[in-house]
């Protein structure tokens, strides 16, 4: 049994009259796939912007253990929440920065720290060999990562410019970047088709198993929620309707009546 | 040519004619004169006509002679192009000639007094636009108050040049480092604002520091302006023609006969200095984690906040970077005058070097020269139309946004490659 | 007291004059989003062109109503052609261009109009002998007479009935709708068969006429105009705008009422040196504090 990376509680959240999310509460558990399910507008997108600081909830609270301490997600504000508890995110309709490289893009996910090794860009105007040391180091990260998903030799390319199967799993990998120790996905595989849906859950898998990163996962295909997903909490309307393993969530009849379908 | 097209443009034609009597009809051919106190009109149908005609003349065959309906605008031209690949290729070998160029252009044959102002002035308007490259090119933060930053620039090194005697040397840094800190202070409140909305303040924030400027008579002189600022000196040198009593100037140190010239070429290299400077300064703080910060700011905040990066500082670096060359530039133009008042710094200065930036490719430091060149070159060239001048360099802008909207060179650099030298 | 009525009266009559320039930005910008630098300056040639028409029509024996009426037509036609023309040229081209594109381009024709028309009439300040004299007078027993005059009570008057018009066109005819359709989604309203760049120009012709409405006003209360009185009328409408909640029309009327007041009274109670402060101080609080404005959506950021 592993431990436990996320909880969260009687989260909340209002929008005027609108309640997106109602006194939800569950878990997320280190090195586990945890995926969230539910019609549109059931509030899972909600949760994200929540856990990560866009929005701020309206009551509850939500924890991450990080090295042994307790983190209150709610403290941080939206770039802390990043720089500060390692959550990283990605969102439903790819934000990466189109005008700059593929290279460019894992940079700037390194920022802080080669903002740190640059002496706050003094250092880095004099060229210190501590800072092109740094560089280097974060050189070698990017290309690691875009190793795994067969980018490099398109590196400099910008990636606005590459098919969209590509800037989703770019997307991914520069969130991978940051070091997260909890890694937020908004519908990865969305518009993705199947062999490139396949390489997704591998691309999953690799980042659970070999970089024991807890992963967070909004998602409407089945194929990839049912594949890869330790525990899956669906949601409806903001509540939450059924919690388990993937296996029970397909046979839960709650589930299948609000989302799957009711066999006529 | 079918007689239906020929007949539609002819008719087109017309109608451009009749707007085109609309628009200058009542505000070019009635003009109003003060007579005895009173306004009088002054008919002026001639010119009207002539304008009209020519309208309705130039779109009709406007309307004949472009067939090709479809062509994509925003693409670049095929002209474009080609002066893009060419910068590209040969980039470094221009930008070196370019700088010996400006070394040695104070000695070519042609360069008196007349050029060498205009080669100062457009060395300055570079630089500023060099700074401001960094706020909107590369952080895109529209600002459109910039000039508020060359005033306090101007004003602080006037004031500590008057008043403590300090010299050139001292007091640059200083009125750089104020105009930063003026910059962090302006930025702070109004950097979160969205993109046109920040337009709108900075612009305002530049208005208010002009109309302080006229009123706080105590500091400033108001309108009046400040005098006597001190002539920047060659390293303790001073350039004057009959110096005080026992005091070297330079053409007695080197031995040479005493002219004008002497200064201002010494101006010229200080401006050129100054502005090589800012640009290295860009070229290489581009390729540091902050201007790449800056930059993906540009291309999204939401995703920079999302991998940590923190939105507010990186903007007020941006800020307070561009500000401070603002404030060097300021200093030079406050020695270079002896003279400032409130009347240099008016928002068509902020106009102007926003266009520059923009029109010449955002975040393209050769694109600033090239349209330093153009468009100071363009007011230059309609000198003697006093009043026209400044209808060519407004037309300007919104020509080249029509068919160029991102600018003269477009294309970017990536600040780091995988491949070494692609 | 009677000295603060005064001034109320002063407020309101400047504030109809904002609140009608206002509207422009606050359409234009509903419907393309984008601020038209321009206007400002589309209300200065709308000053120039009532002013001209004024000059004219003393020499004729047409009465004074029937004046009013022709030169309140003539500047909305000239001036509405400049703002379809500047539509035309400069921001048309640019509509799928970057977001600052347009802004730069609505400088540029800021710029060319200020800078045409001190070329065709000259840069020095033209004055109007008053059109309407006389009005009412209150308290004349004490101190402070206030006056209430012809002239303030024509001009709020004048932009009531624009407005109800105005508010009748948005709300009830076909032009309306399809303006508040392109509002919300700009391609589906090409879908449905409605043409967009007809009630672009549309609302161009709309905000252009009312601001020269006010140019027509403001050259009649002030008597004195030249051609660099559009930008900081504009930055002041702009402000109101904002203040009444970019992209609501009410607002933008409310917004310049309230405009208009703050710097009457700021004029009256504090500092007409730092006049234009007040409202460049107001704009940048409104702006840093109060950006939605008092009938304004919320702009959520989407995430």
């Amino acid at each position: 049994m592993s431990e436990k990376l996320l909880s969260v509680e009687n989260l909340t959240m209002k929008f005027g009259g609108l309640i997106a999310i109602d006194d939800l509460s569950f878990s997320a558990k280190k090195d586990q796939i945890t995926s969230i399910i539910g019609p549109n507008g059931a509030g899972k997108t909600t949760v994200f912007n929540c856990l990560t600081g866009f929005y701020k909830a309206t009551s509850g609270s939500m924890f991450l253990n990080k090295d042994n301490k307790t983190l209150d997600l709610k403290k941080f504000s939206d770039f802390k929440v990043a720089q500060k508890a390692g959550v990283a995110r990605t969102f439903q309709n790819i934000r990466l920065f189109p005008q700059m490289s593929v290279l460019e893009n894992m940079m700037v996910a390194q920022h802080n720290k080669l903002m740190v090794a640059s002496g706050f860009s003094l250092l880095g105007l004099i060229n210190a060999p501590s800072f092109l040391k740094k560089e280097k180091e974060a050189k070698e990260i990017s290309k690691y990562w875009l190793d795994i998903i067969n980018l490099t030799n398109r590196a400099d390319d910008n990636a606005g410019d590459l098919p969209y199967g590509d800037q989703r799993k770019l997307e991914i990998v520069r969130a991978m970047c940051i070091e997260p120790h909890l890694l937020c996905l908004d519908e990865p595989a969305a518009g993705l088709n199947a062999k490139e849906s396949a390489e997704l859950n591998k691309l999953l898998k690799f980042i659970q198993k070999d970089k024991k990163t807890g992963i967070l996962l909004i998602e409407h295909d089945m194929s990839v929620v049912m594949g890869i997903s330790d525990h899956v909490v669906v949601l409806n309307y903001g509540k939450k309707i059924f919690e388990g393993t993937a296996q029970e969530t397909k046979t839960s009849p709650e589930v299948i009546e609000a989302y799957l379908g009711t066999e006529e | 040519m079918d007689k239906n097209f020929l007949q539609s443009s002819l008719k087109d034609s017309l109608f451009t004619g009749l707007i085109a009597l609309a628009l200058f009809g009542p505000i070019v051919g009635l003009r109003t004169v003060a007579v005895n106190e009173a306004l009088v009109v002054q008919p002026k149908w001639l010119v009207v006509a002539l304008i009209v005609a020519f309208c309705a003349v130039g779109r009709f065959f406007i309307n004949i002679y472009t067939f090709k309906k479809d062509q994509r605008r925003g693409e670049p031209s095929s002209f474009g192009k080609a002066i893009s690949n060419f910068l590209d290729t040969k980039g470094s070998q221009i930008a070196l000639g370019a700088v010996i160029f400006s070394i040695i252009f104070p000695f070519l044959p042609f360069a008196d007094r007349y050029w060498m102002d205009i080669a100062i002035m457009m060395m300055t308007y570079i630089m500023l636009g060099w700074g401001l490259n960094i706020v909107i090119g590369l952080a895109g933060l529209l600002d459109l108050g910039y000039v508020a930053f060359y005033a306090v620039g101007a004003y602080s090194y006037a004031l500590f040049a008057i008043h403590f005697g300090w010299s050139f040397w001292i007091c640059l840094p200083l009125a750089g480092l104020f105009a930063g800190m003026f910059g962090i202070l302006l930025g702070f409140p109004v950097l979160r604002l969205r993109g046109d909305y920040l337009a709108i303040v900075t612009l305002a924030f530049g208005e208010m520091i002009r109309i302080l400027l006229l009123n706080w008579y105590e500091l400033t002189k108001g309108p009046d302006g400040l005098t006597g600022i001190p002539r920047p000196s060659f390293f303790g040198l001073p350039f004057k023609r009959y110096p005080d009593e026992g005091v070297e100037t330079f053409h007695t140190f080197f031995g040479l006969e005493y002219s004008p010239m002497q200064r201002i070429i010494f101006l010229y290299y200080l401006i050129l200095i100054l502005a090589l400077i800012t640009n290295f300064f860009t070229i290489k703080i581009r390729r540091l984690p902050v201007g790449r910060a800056w930059e993906a700011l540009r291309e999204d905040e939401i995703a920079c906040k999302s991998l940590g990066v923190n939105p507010r500082n990186t903007k007020l670096t941006a800020f307070a970077v561009g500000a401070m060359f603002g404030g060097f530039a300021g200093s030079f133009f406050a020695t270079r005058q002896a003279f400032i008042s409130p009347e240099s710094f008016t928002f068509i200065e902020s106009a102007i070097i926003v266009a520059i930036v923009v029109l010449g490719g955002m975040g393209s430091q050769t694109g600033v020269v090239l349209s330093t060149i153009f468009l100071i070159g363009l007011i230059e060239v309609f000198r003697d139309f006093e009043s026209y001048r400044m209808v060519a360099f407004g037309g300007a802008m919104v020509l080249i946004m029509v068919f160029r909207p991102k600018g003269i060179l477009a294309k970017r650099k990536p600040t780091i490659t995988m491949v070494k030298e692609k | 007291m009677e000295y603060f009525l005064q001034q109320l009266i002063n407020g309101l009559t400047l504030g109809s004059v904002y609140g009608l320039i206002a509207i422009g930005y606050t359409m234009v910008y509903g419907i393309i989003g984008m601020i038209n630098f321009a206007h400002g300056d589309i209300f200065m040639v709308g000053a120039f062109v009532a002013l001209i028409s004024f000059i004219l029509f003393a020499l004729t024996a047409i009465a004074l109503p029937v004046i009013l009426i022709l030169v309140l037509l003539i500047s909305m036609v000239f001036t509405a052609c400049y703002g379809w023309t500047v539509e035309k040229l400069a921001y048309k081209p640019l509509r799928k261009s970057f977001r600052l594109a347009p802004l730069i381009s609505a400088l540029g024709m800021s710029i060319v109009l200020q800078n045409y028309v001190q070329a065709a009439q000259g840069a020095r300040i033209k004055t109007l002998q008053p059109v309407i004299q006389g009005g009412f007078n209150f308290f004349e027993e004490s101190e402070f007479v206030v006056t209430l005059s012809y002239l303030q009570i024509f001009i709020v008057l004048v932009t009531i009935v624009l407005m109800a018009i105005f508010t009748l066109l948005i709300t009830r005819t076909a032009l309306g709708r399809a303006q508040r359709a392109c509002e919300q989604d700009r391609t589906m309203t090409a879908l449905m068969g409605i043409n967009v760049d007809r009630t672009i120009s549309m609302t161009f012709i709309i905000g252009s006429s009312l601001a020269s409405v006010a140019g027509m006003m403001f050259v009649m209360y002030y008597g004195v105009i030249d051609f660099y009185i559009g930008f900081l009328a504009g930055i002041k409408a702009f402000t109101a705008a904002v203040l009444g909640g970019i992209g609501s029309i009410p607002g933008a009327m409310l917004g310049g009422l309230l405009i208009g007041l703050i710097e009457v009274f700021w004029s009256g109670y504090i500092s007409i040196e730092y006049k234009d402060i007040a409202a460049f101080t107001t704009l940048v609080i409104v702006l840093i504090f109060f950006p939605t404005g008092f009938l304004g959506k919320p702009d959520i950021e989407k995430v």
